[in-house]
C-alpha cells in the first residue's frame, strides 16, 4: 500500500516531485506515475532530535520503487537493503491510518481509506459528509476542514461510483451564521463543484434519543443515511484539549441540548463519550492537512502544519492517537468512552498502520487553557 | 572577466553571540583596510545571510540593515542561497557594472540549543519529502555517503582521514573555531554516532560570524579568473545519480573552461566539506580525480598540506567552523590569503592558482570560483 508519487509529462516522460498541470517543455499533459513496488535501498539512523522529530534515535530509509523514483521514509523500525517496504491495510475497529501529504491531498486522503480497507460505495448509497464548519474561517487558518480534504473525500467516493446528488454535506454553527462558515471556509465552492447537497443542520427536525442517564437531541436526518463520514479537522480546544472525532459530533446535536452539557464539565465530558451510541456508524477521517495548536480558535490559537491524514472506523481509536501523535495530555472524554467500550483506548492495543506512530510524533503548543485536561 | 580581489577581511569564527551588525562592521573594516579603501569608495554591496528565526534579530530587510549600518544609499542587494549564500554573493556581484563592490557574507546562527539549530538548518531541505520524513542535513548526507560507500567501496576511514586533515588546518589557523585544538584520528573515529555512517566529526560545526570581500575592476595582484554558478533538483533522492551533485559539474567544467586551466593546475583550493562526504564527492565532481576515486585521492595525501593540491586550509567548514552565509566568502578570504603568501603555519608553498567551491543546501546550488596569483 505504501506508495511513492510523481508527476510525469505523457509526451516527453520528464518528471516532477510536485504536482503541477503541464509540462513546460512540451506542452504535454501530465499524469501520476505511482509506484507500489518499493524496496529499501539505503538507510541512517538519526540520533539528533529536533522540535518535528523528538524522539531519537529514528531511521530515514531511502526508498525506491518499480519505476526508479525515490523517497526518503522515517521509520522506527529496522530494515536492511533490499527488504521490500509495504503496508498492510486493516479493516478491524481497533486500527487506524495514518498517511503523510506529499502536496496531494486527495492521494493522502484515498490511502487512509484503503488503508482501513477501503470503503464500498455504489449509486444508490446516501452518503452523509460532516466537516467541522463551526467557525468562519480561511483554509489557511486550520479552523475548519479543508476544502482540498473535502474534494479528495469526494473525489474518492464519486470514482467509486457515488451518486453525487446522493452526497450531502451537512453543519451547523452554534456561533455565527451558517452562511458565513460555509463561504469563508469555501466548502460552498466544492458543494457547486461536485453537485452535491448542503444542509444547515440547525434547520433539521430534532429527535430525542437517550443513552445511559443523558438525553440527546439529534438532527432526524442522521439517521436517513447508508454511510457517514465525520470529517473533524485536527485542532486544539482551550475546553476539551482536542476536536477530534468525539467534539465534531455535537454538532449533530441541537443548539439547546448543545448548551445543557456545556454548562456543567462532567456532565460534558459524560455526555461526549456516549454520543456515539446514539448514532449510525461511522467513519472518522481526521484532517490533518492544516490544524491548530495552541489554545485553538477561542484563543489566539495559530495553524499547525501536521500535514497528514488520520482515517479510522472507531472514534476512540481516532481521537486516542491523535491524542498521542500531538503530544497532548489525557482526554477524559476518550478515555471514558474507552472503559465504556465505545472503542480501543490502549495504545498498545490499536493498530497503527501507514506511518508508524512513534515516527510521526510531534511537540506542538499545547492548549494550556483546556479546563478538562487532568493533572498526572 | 576583468574582475579583481582588492582586500578580504573576516571576523574569527566562533560560538560568541555577537549581533550581525557588529561581526558585519569587523569583517567590512578588515576587507577595507585591506584594499586600501574607505566606505566611500564602495559603489554597491552584494549581502548573503539567512532569514533566521533562532537569534534575536530576526531581520528580514537586511540590505537596508547595511545602508543603515554603514551610512550609504547606494545599491545593496541580498543574495541568499543558505549554505552556498557567500558564493552565490560573490558570483552575483562579479557581473554588477560597478567598480568597487563589497561582498559580505553575516550570519548569527548559533543562538539557541542543537535541536533548534538542527530544525533551523533543516529548512533548507525540501519540506512535504524531506522535512516531514525526518531527514535532517546530517541524515541526508549519511544516505548519500552511505550510497557512494555502497558503489565505490567508500569507506569511514577514508572520511576520517578528511576529518583529521581539516582539524589539522584548522588549529593553525586563528580565525578558525578550533584554532589550538588538535584532534587525533583516534578520537575522530570514536566519536558519538549522529546519523549513521556519519559520527560528530564527519559535520561541520556551526559557528557565527562574517566574511566580506572588496571586488574591483581595478588590476590587483589577484584576478579572477573562473565563475561559474549552477543548481540542481532540491533534493538529492530526486536525482539520476545521489553520489553526483551535478550543480558542483556544472559549475566546476565552466568556471575550469573560462578560466583556460585545468584541475591539475589548482595549487591550493577550499571545498565545501559541510559534511566529509562532501568533499570525497566534490573532489570527483570537480575533476581532481576519476569517479569513486575520492578515497584514494585522501589516502595518497593528495589533499593534505603537503600534498600536490592542499584542501582546506582553513579548517573548512569542519574546522574553522560554518556560520552558513559567511562560508563561501570565508573560502575566498583563505585563498586570498594564501595566494598573497600570509597564511602562516598553514602557508602553502607559493601557490598561483586556488580554488574555492561553495555549496547551497544538498547540492542544490553550487558556485566554483578560480583565483590567479598575479604581477599587481
Amino acid at each position: 500500500m505504501a506508495k511513492i508519487i510523481r508527476w510525469i509529462c505523457e509526451k516527453c516522460n520528464k518528471k516532477w516531485i510536485y504536482p503541477i498541470s503541464r509540462c513546460l517543455y512540451c506542452n504535454g499533459e501530465i499524469k501520476k506515475q505511482i509506484g507500489m513496488k518499493i524496496k529499501v535501498i539505503g538507510f541512517t539512523r538519526i540520533h539528533i532530535p529536533c522540535p518535528p522529530h523528538p524522539i531519537v534515535p529514528y531511521n530515514v530509509l531511502l526508498l525506491e520503487d518499480e519505476y526508479g523514483n525515490r523517497m526518503p521514509k522515517k521509520t522506527i523500525k529496522d530494515y536492511n537493503i533490499g527488504d521490500t517496504y509495504e503496508d498492510i491495510p486493516s479493516k478491524e475497529e481497533n486500527a487506524i491510518a495514518i498517511t503523510k501529504i506529499k502536496y496531494d491531498v486527495y492521494e493522502a486522503v484515498k490511502e487512509a481509506l484503503e488503508l482501513i480497507g477501503d470503503i464500498e460505495v455504489d449509486r444508490t448509497n446516501k452518503i452523509l459528509i460532516k466537516p467541522n464548519l463551526s467557525i468562519p474561517g480561511y483554509p489557511y487558518l486550520g479552523i475548519g476542514t479543508h476544502p482540498e480534504v473535502m474534494r479528495g473525500l469526494l473525489r474518492y467516493l464519486i470514482e467509486r461510483g457515488a451518486n453525487p446528488k446522493n452526497i450531502t454535506i451537512a453543519e451547523q454553527s452554534f456561533f455565527f451564521p451558517f452562511d458565513k462558515a460555509i463561504a469563508k471556509s469555501r466548502i460552498n465552492q466544492i458543494v457547486k463543484e461536485f453537485g452535491v447537497n448542503l444542509v444547515d443542520l440547525s434547520k433539521t427536525e430534532f429527535i430525542e434519543k437517550k443513552e445511559r442517564e443523558f438525553v440527546f437531541r439529534v438532527s432526524k436526518i442522521v439517521y436517513d443515511f447508508d454511510l457517514i463520514f465525520n470529517v473533524p479537522v485536527i485542532k486544539t480546544d482551550m475546553l476539551l484539549g482536542i476536536d477530534g472525532a468525539f467534539e465534531n459530533l455535537t454538532r449533530f446535536l441541537s443548539k439547546e441540548n448543545f448548551n445543557e452539557f456545556v454548562r456543567d464539565i462532567k456532565k460534558a465530558i459524560g455526555a461526549l463519550a456516549v454520543l456515539p451510541n446514539i448514532l449510525p456508524r461511522f467513519i472518522t477521517i481526521g484532517d490533518g492537512t492544516i490544524g491548530m495548536q495552541g489554545n485553538g480558535p477561542a484563543e489566539h490559537g495559530e495553524p499547525g502544519f501536521y500535514n497528514m491524514i488520520f482515517a479510522a472506523r472507531n472514534p476512540v481509536v481516532h481521537d486516542k492517537i491523535v491524542q498521542e501523535v500531538l503530544c497532548l495530555r489525557r482526554l477524559p472524554y476518550v478515555e471514558l468512552a474507552g472503559k465504556l467500550g465505545i472503542g480501543e483506548y490502549e495504545v498498545s492495543k490499536i493498530k497503527v498502520i501507514g506511518n508508524e506512530l512513534d515516527a510521526v510524533r510531534r511537540d506542538i503548543k499545547q492548549p494550556i487553557g483546556s479546563k478538562l485536561i487532568k493533572k498526572d | 572577466m576583468k574582475r579583481y580581489v582588492k582586500g578580504v577581511g573576516m571576523t574569527k569564527f566562533s560560538v560568541e553571540s555577537r549581533t550581525t551588525q557588529d561581526m558585519a562592521i569587523e569583517a567590512i573594516s578588515l576587507a577595507l583596510d585591506d584594499s586600501n579603501l574607505n566606505i566611500n569608495d564602495i559603489e554597491a554591496v552584494v549581502v548573503s545571510t539567512v532569514d533566521t528565526k533562532v537569534n534575536t534579530e530576526r531581520q528580514r530587510h537586511y540590505p537596508a540593515v547595511l545602508s543603515s549600518l554603514l551610512k550609504r544609499k547606494m545599491p545593496i542587494i541580498r543574495v541568499p542561497a543558505v549554505c552556498g549564500g557567500g558564493g552565490a554573493a560573490f558570483w552575483t556581484a562579479l557581473r554588477l557594472k560597478y567598480n568597487n563592490i563589497l561582498v559580505i557574507g553575516v550570519d548569527n546562527v548559533l543562538a539557541g540549543p542543537t535541536p533548534i539549530i538542527t530544525k533551523e538548518i533543516m529548512n533548507a531541505g525540501e519540506n512535504l519529502w524531506e522535512q516531514e520524513e525526518g531527514l535532517n542535513f546530517p541524515g541526508q548526507n549519511a544516505l548519500v555517503a552511505q550510497q557512494h560507500m555502497l558503489k565505490y567501496g567508500t569507506t569511514h576511514d577514508d572520511l576520517a582521514l578528511i576529518s583529521y586533515k581539516n582539524h589539522l588546518h584548522g588549529s593553525m589557523n586563528p580565525k578558525a573555531r578550533f584554532y589550538g585544538k588538535k584532534v587525533t584520528l583516534e578520537e575522530i573515529k570514536k566519536a558519538p554516532i549522529i546519523a549513521s555512517p556519519f559520527n560528530l566529526y564527519d559535520c561541520s560545526i556551526s559557528v557565527n560570524g562574517a566574511a566580506a570581500v572588496v571586488v574591483s575592476r581595478d588590476k590587483t595582484d589577484i584576478k579572477v579568473i573562473g565563475s561559474a554558478l549552477a543548481t540542481d533538483y532540491l533534493p538529492p533522492f530526486e536525482r539520476p545519480d545521489i553520489t553526483t551533485w551535478q550543480s558542483s559539474v556544472e559549475a566546476g567544467k565552466k568556471a575550469f573552461k573560462e578560466a583556460g586551466v585545468e584541475p591539475s593546475d589548482i595549487d591550493v583550493a577550499e571545498i565545501h566539506d559541510a559534511f566529509t562526504i562532501v568533499e570525497l564527492i566534490s573532489y570527483e565532481d570537480l575533476g581532481f580525480c576519476k569517479k569513486g576515486e575520492g578515497g584514494k585521492l585522501v589516502r595518497d595525501g593528495y589533499v593534505n598540506l603537503d600534498g600536490k593540491m592542499p584542501v582546506n586550509t582553513s579548517g573548512g567548514l569542519k574546522a574553522r567552523g560554518h556560520p552558513i552565509s559567511p562560508t563561501g566568502v570565508a573560502q575566498i578570504v583563505e585563498i586570498v590569503d594564501q595566494l598573497r603568501d600570509r597564511c602562516g603555519d598553514r602557508q602553502v608553498n607559493n601557490p598561483k592558482i586556488g580554488l574555492t567551491q561553495n555549496i547551497g543546501g544538498a547540492g542544490g546550488t553550487a558556485t566554483v570560483h578560480i583565483f590567479r596569483k598575479i604581477a599587481g
